[in-house]
């Protein structure tokens, strides 16, 4: 599904140069629950954001699904984004001055759906996350783990094929941690390739596969190999 | 896809109450600023070319030693008048003597009558009752029309029209009044500009041969004379012979006197069909005036300053230089001192004086306009900022650049527009009120401010385009943005 071919990446923050990635070589299989575990500034939200197109490798290949991500223009990664991704953030990331019923059409509308087609699948998206009631409300007069439904229902809306979670119980309580979890190992077995990064080991537990990741290469790399949950 | 990104700029604009209108108003002060002052300005200048219009771009005005010109500068500005105001007409005799200056006493009259007018310095005591000037004293004074249309082809009438003021006494007031001369052609050609020389009472002048006089309505009244009273005018006697109607202007009542006055005599001289009221606008307060023929006046006062405008209306389709140079070499000929200005002239270097103003007033307009787009400027490169991270969402789920870049640039150009709508609302409103304010002011009297389909057009656009100009460049730095940057920033 997703395949990481030598990848470096490096970028600056001001002055200073960060080699995040450092030659990763991996590939992650589809239709399963990856999590990238590993310490803070290991290149895990990069090694995301690379499978994501949010961004482009300095070097070597991300290829998901037969296309080379590194390859594509703006807009086209722009285009993968929208169809092929669903991104769930530590931090939720709504938009906050829009309702979550607002929030989970705005992927829609950027694909110029039509608007009321948009809202219906909206109201069912977040409905699947049991948020039918709090559609009118806007982020902040949602709890941390409403929020983060709304987020999935957010990345789910376009059906995409590809789920990456970036540390999605990191702000959460247990509870509602694990109830995100559920929801992310639910998605799996309707077909999703989700991939989590985090530090939570009980994700980790429950993984197809699990990457670890220290100073921006692949640690170690393991699947639990053929535990087909569908 | 457009009308969703103008739905979520609606809702930033929306979602930003304080700021956004704080921002819309610095555009709608500029939007404002250039739509009441081009309002006014177009209206300003629609509504003298109209004037001149009235007035007929077929006349020309001469005016003894060049002087046609102050008569354009008392239309610019409500002339000082002396008698002009009837308070100083209306003192009784009696009460004459206190500190008003410009009452005379009765006493004063009588010596003036026997030793000479000091004021009136050529009145001279011996020429009362003459029955005709020398043809030298008038040439020297007054253009003499008849020989004028005679000698200059292309002519169709003429006439003058002098003022003075002279010392008036009656039996119950005396006082200093404007004396009106028109000669018989005058009255017979341009009467609009007597606001039509309407008799209220009594008769016209019936001849040249008698000392007659017609009293405008304020003066008859406040002189206390009747159709058929005597009155001493510059030590002369007069029959008063007719009494004017009173003009529009003074049937509304007194308390549109003070300043506007001849600004609602001009507009009645408009109402009745109008004739040189702009530029004989100092002449034509008929209600304040005595009226005697030029041909009598000349010949009770020979030698008298009449400063007599002459007005001569040209034939259709001649060459206005060749009879301006026609009329110069005449006036030459007759020894008169006097400078023919046509009205095509006279509009012609108003209306360049009045777009200079206009281009001044809309340059300092225009750069309110341009303030209020650096704030917008300013607003939309804070929001830029602070909403980094919300452009980093928008391109995580899949917002191209472009539309990051439109978001904002219609929620800059939304800005603008709203501003500009509003604006051009809040410019017409004081343009009306201002043209109320300014009309009376100005002495062009009432107009009414332009309002062009370009007017509202442009400034619409104009905002609009300022709006979004002012937001290209936040927008194109929002749409430059690293996603992933952008999402790490707080």
């Amino acid at each position: 599904m997703i395949t990481f071919q030598d990848v470096h990446k490096t970028y600056w923050m001001g002055e200073t140069r960060v080699d995040a990635l450092r030659g990763v070589t991996v590939e992650l299989p589809a239709q399963r629950l990856a999590v990238i575990m590993g310490p803070s500034g290991s290149g895990k939200s990069t090694f995301l954001h690379l499978a994501g197109c949010l961004d482009v490798p300095t070097s070597g290949r991300v290829v998901c699904t037969g296309t080379d991500l590194g390859r594509l223009t703006s807009r086209e990664r722009a285009e993968f984004r929208a169809r092929a991704v669903g991104f769930v953030f530590q931090k939720f990331n709504l938009i906050p001055n829009l309702s979550a019923a607002r929030n989970v059409e705005l992927p829609m509308l950027l694909r110029n759906q039509p608007t009321p087609e948009a809202r219906k699948r909206a109201l069912d998206a977040l409905a699947a996350v049991d948020l039918a009631d709090r559609a009118n409300h806007r982020p902040a007069k949602l709890s941390g783990g409403e929020q983060q439904r709304v987020a999935i229902a957010r990345a789910l809306v376009n059906d995409p094929e590809l789920i990456l979670a970036d540390e999605p119980t990191g702000n959460l309580d247990t509870k509602t941690g694990l109830r995100i979890l559920a929801m992310l190992r639910g998605l799996v077995e309707q077909g999703k390739t989700v991939v989590v990064v985090t530090h939570n080991p009980e994700i980790a537990e429950s993984a197809d596969a699990l990457v670890v990741l220290r100073d921006g290469a692949v640690e170690s790399f393991a699947t639990t190999g053929g535990r087909d949950r569908r | 896809m457009t009308l969703h990104l103008i739905q979520l700029a609606v809702h930033n604009i929306r979602s930003r109450r304080t700021r956004s209108w704080l921002t819309i108003l610095g555009v709608l002060i500029g939007v404002t600023a250039v739509v009441a002052l081009l309002s006014i300005g177009t209206g300003v200048e629609k509504a003298v070319l109209q004037e001149f219009k009235d007035i007929g771009y077929d006349i020309i005005v001469i005016a003894p030693g060049g002087a046609a010109r102050a008569a354009v500068q008392g239309a610019a500005g409500p002339q000082l008048m002396m008698g002009d105001g009837p308070p100083d007409l209306a003192t009784p005799a009696g009460s004459a003597t206190s500190s008003q200056t410009r009452t005379f006493t009765p006493g004063q009259i009588g010596a003036a009558t026997g030793a000479g007018d000091t004021i009136e310095r050529t009145f001279s005591p011996g020429q009362i009752g003459a029955t005709a000037s020398t043809p030298a004293t008038r040439a020297a004074t007054t253009v003499d029309t008849e020989a004028l249309l005679a000698n200059v082809p292309g002519l169709l009438e003429a006439g003058n029209l002098g003022t003075r003021i002279v010392s008036v006494e009656t039996p119950a007031a005396s006082g200093f009044l404007r004396l009106t001369t028109p000669s018989l052609a005058f009255l017979r050609s341009f009467p609009s500009t007597l606001g039509g020389f309407a008799i209220g009472e009594g008769t016209t002048f019936t001849t040249t041969a008698e000392n007659e006089v017609v009293i405008g309505a304020r003066s008859a009244e406040s002189l206390g004379v009747a159709v058929g009273d005597s009155v001493t005018i510059d030590g002369a006697t007069f029959e008063v012979v007719g009494i004017l109607a009173p003009s529009k202007s003074a049937a509304s009542g007194e308390t549109e006197r003070s300043r506007t006055t001849q600004n609602g005599t001009a507009r009645a001289l408009t109402g009745s069909g109008s004739g040189a009221s702009f530029l004989t606008r100092g002449m034509t307060n008929t209600d304040d005036s005595l009226f005697v023929l030029d041909e009598r006046a000349t010949s009770v006062w020979s030698g008298a300053t009449t400063n007599a405008t002459t007005i001569v209306r040209m034939a259709t389709g001649v060459d206005v230089a060749a009879v301006m140079a026609n009329i110069s070499t005449e006036l030459t000929a007759q020894n008169v001192r006097g400078t023919p200005v046509s009205v095509q002239q006279i509009a012609g270097s108003i209306q360049g004086t009045l777009g200079m103003i206009e281009t001044v007033l809309a340059s300092i307009a225009a750069v309110a306009l341009i303030v209020g787009g650096v704030g917008l400027m300013n607003t939309m490169y804070t929001a830029v900022l602070e909403r980094t991270r919300e452009i980093g969402i928008l391109k995580a789920i899949g917002a191209r650049d472009s539309h990051v870049m439109a978001l904002f640039l219609i929620d800059s150009g939304l800005m603008g527009f709203i501003g500009g709508t509003l604006g051009l609302a809040l410019g017409g409103v004081l343009s009306v009120l201002g043209t109320r304010l300014l009309g009376p002011t100005l002495g062009v009297g009432t107009f009414a401010p332009s309002f062009g389909a370009g007017l509202i057009v442009g400034a619409l656009v104009a905002s609009f385009v300022v709006g979004a100009l002012s937001g290209a460049w936040p927008a194109w730095r929002a749409s430059r943005l690293n996603p992933v940057e952008a999402l790490a920033s707080e």
